[in-house]
């Protein structure tokens, strides 16, 4: 599970002095449960998943991923998780195969047992037909499959997905959204950040919307409708954010 | 296996499958170095030897007949001569490439002569002109051989030895072997190049490993991963430094290939066919060895900071001055340095080299440039290492 409490994290910008990127972000998601975090451009999901993925370290707050503190035991926390964002993030001059073998070992697999797990990821994703095929030369959807077998290749408790479908055609995003699904079936815990309502009403469980680096509120879809007198999220989404836009300045003016 | 071994072992993997990496590295200091070497060798070689058996265009401009001068210059085989009436119409030649040089001869020229005075002669010719100044040379060599014989008759006539303007008779006598001669021939130019190869034969593998990770975006992908930023870092600068290596390995070789293709033409240049003993093959490369660590640590630096390989190239500049400069300045400095020079970086292995290829080994100077250098490296490792613990680095957007 994931539990993040009052994570912050601040850098300091030449333009912009200091900014929070983060503010105070508090959140549980259990296993067997899609946790979506909801946001523009720039709300901070990404910072967030950063900070959980112990790719950033979190200014103030901690964050405990599979019972690993993110700040203690970084490389426990990276071992317990798989992490997919938008980009296919492959080595081009690799083939499909080394490049699950290399993933497999550096997340200590055992040469014994790496083969037969690569194996079973290639037939599971349909990577066989270009499984010898170099990672620069195959197309989208293919490195897509490629990139889900290699977050999955050490059986990970935890699934981080960061924007997965940005820039992706509606059946590669299919095949994502899928697989974000069967890890929800398959118990593991997720967090997902998007900006597209049709995603989050399909895969999240329950869901955080994310503005100016804080969580302006949390619960299902449902709830979020409910509280905000809306019947579609999107319109949902825009009248937090306006309203919190609206606060923000109405604080600076006075 | 350890997470470092799984991480270079794959970035070795990758590079090698690199074409521009192959090209640069092993293909080029392989084959291209000594051929480039050898045609300009072979080209230089040939411009001598012709500039020396061509016949040459000259003119001969006189105020007043000096006919044992004018005899003495037309009757050599190798000039052409021409006429002319005026200093302008010699000139004018000159410009149109008519004739290459002219000796202009004034009125009193042959009085001041025959009265045992010293006749001024004048050469004329194009500075900027080789083939003019080629002549210029020939010409002045002719002058000079009509002087030592004028002189002798002169002496012969006031019944005097020709020692009587010679007190002494100078002979140099060199104790060094021809080998150490070509040696140092070699000393001159072979540490720039292998310098050059150390310094950025692993330029493209770092730019790609790191800032090239960061534009494809693989580099988070790679940082999520159980492995540390130590052991990546590691990882990373084994990869750049083998590359480095082989580079300098490669660059040497190809020095040697051209060595030995192009041995005659360098025999009749030094009057013996140069060879590296396999004692100094070998310290060239133990000295190459904390280069190619310090440098391959400061490009994964450029790297690092690089946001892509776009402003990694532009980054390099800066870089390029700081390995080239040193390196340069081997040129200037003898292999007989004073010590303090084994501190400076880069400048130290070049002299270290040179002292390899002209039999001028001084062990305390290696000793201090050999320590000297791995500090170096040691400290830009360790940079380099705390630059990847740096999220405001690995991060820049």
């Amino acid at each position: 599970m994931i539990e993040a409490n009052k994570l912050t994290k601040t850098f300091r910008d030449r333009k912009r002095g200091l900014v929070r990127a983060v503010d105070r972000v508090s959140f549980n998601c259990q296993p067997g449960q899609i946790f979506g975090l909801l946001g523009a451009n720039g709300a901070g999901k990404t910072t967030t998943l950063r900070m959980l993925g112990t790719l950033l370290e979190p200014t103030r707050g901690t964050a405990t991923v599979a019972g690993y503190d993110v700040a203690k035991h970084p490389e426990d926390v990276r071992r317990s998780i798989g992490f997919l964002s938008n980009g296919t993030a492959l080595y081009g001059r690799l083939t499909a195969r080394e490049m699950l073998e290399y993933f497999g070992r550096l997340n200590g697999i055992h040469n014994s047992q790496l083969r037969s797990r690569v194996d079973e990821l290639i037939e599971q994703l349909e990577i066989g037909e270009f499984q010898n095929g170099r990672c620069d030369k195959l197309s989208t959807g293919q490195k897509q499959r490629v990139s889900i077998a290699r977050s999955i290749i050490h059986r990970p408790p935890v699934m981080i997905f960061d924007e997965p479908t940005t820039g992706l055609d509606v059946m590669t995003s299919q095949t994502i959204m899928n697989f974000i699904e069967r890890c929800r079936d398959d118990g593991l815990t997720v967090v997902f950040s998007t900006h597209i309502m049709s995603e989050v009403e399909r895969l999240c469980d329950e869901v955080a919307i994310v503005h100016h680096g804080k969580i302006a509120t949390e619960g299902t879809v449902s709830e979020i409708k409910a509280q905000t007198g809306e019947d579609v999220l999107e319109n949902a989404f825009l009248k937090i954010a306006h309203q919190l836009d609206a606060q923000a300045e109405a604080e600076l003016t006075r | 296996m350890s997470l470092t071994k799984v991480i270079f072992l794959k970035e070795l993997r990758e590079t090698l499958r690199d074409k521009r990496v192959i090209l640069g590295v092993i293909i080029s200091p392989l084959l291209l170095t000594p051929a480039l070497m050898g045609a300009i060798m072979f080209f230089g070689s040939k411009k001598a030897v012709e500039q020396q058996q061509a016949t040459l265009d000259v003119g001969i401009y006189q105020e007043a007949a000096f006919p044992e001068l004018t005899n003495h210059i037309e009757s050599n085989e190798k000039l052409e001569v021409t006429r002319y009436d005026s200093r302008e119409d010699a000139i004018q030649a000159i410009r149109d490439y008519k004739a290459r040089a002219v000796v202009a001869i004034p009125h009193n020229a042959r009085i001041v002569f025959q009265s045992n005075g010293t006749a001024p002669i004048e050469i004329i010719y194009d500075q900027a002109n080789e083939n003019s100044g080629n002549a210029h040379n020939r010409l002045r060599g002719l002058l000079n051989q009509f002087n030592r014989e004028q002189t002798e008759n002169r002496l012969t006539a006031s019944s005097l030895d020709p020692s009587f303007i010679k007190p002494t008779e100078i002979k140099s006598t060199s104790i060094a072997e021809k080998s150490a001669v070509v040696g140092f021939a070699l000393s001159m130019f072979l540490p720039y190049i292998v310098i050059m190869g150390a310094a950025f034969g692993g330029l493209n593998t770092a730019f790609d490993l790191c800032a090239g990770e960061k534009e494809r975006g693989t580099m988070e992908t790679l940082l999520v991963s159980p492995a540390s930023r130590t052991q990546i870092v590691s990882g990373k600068l084994y990869t750049i430094f083998v590359i480095s290596l082989i580079s300098s390995i490669c660059s040497i070789l190809g020095i040697v290939l051209a060595l030995s293709f192009g041995g005659q033409i360098i025999e009749t240049i030094f009057g013996e066919i140069p060879q590296i003993s396999y004692t100094n093959l070998a310290a060239l490369v133990v000295i190459v060895i904390p280069l190619a660590l310090l440098s391959s640590a400061a490009l994964l630096i450029v790297s690092a900071f690089a946001r892509n390989q776009k402003e990694a190239q532009a980054y390099i500049f800066p870089f390029v001055a700081v390995f080239l400069f040193p390196a340069a300045l081997s040129f200037v400095f003898g292999a007989e340095s004073p010590l303090y020079t084994g501190l400076i970086p880069v400048l130290n292995i070049a002299l270290s080299m040179k002292q390899l290829l002209s039999n001028a080994f001084d062990l305390p100077f290696f000793s201090v440039a050999l320590a000297s250098s791995l500090a170096y490296a040691w400290a830009s490792i360790k940079l380099t290492a705390n630059l990847f613990q740096r999220e405001t680095i690995l991060f820049r957007s």
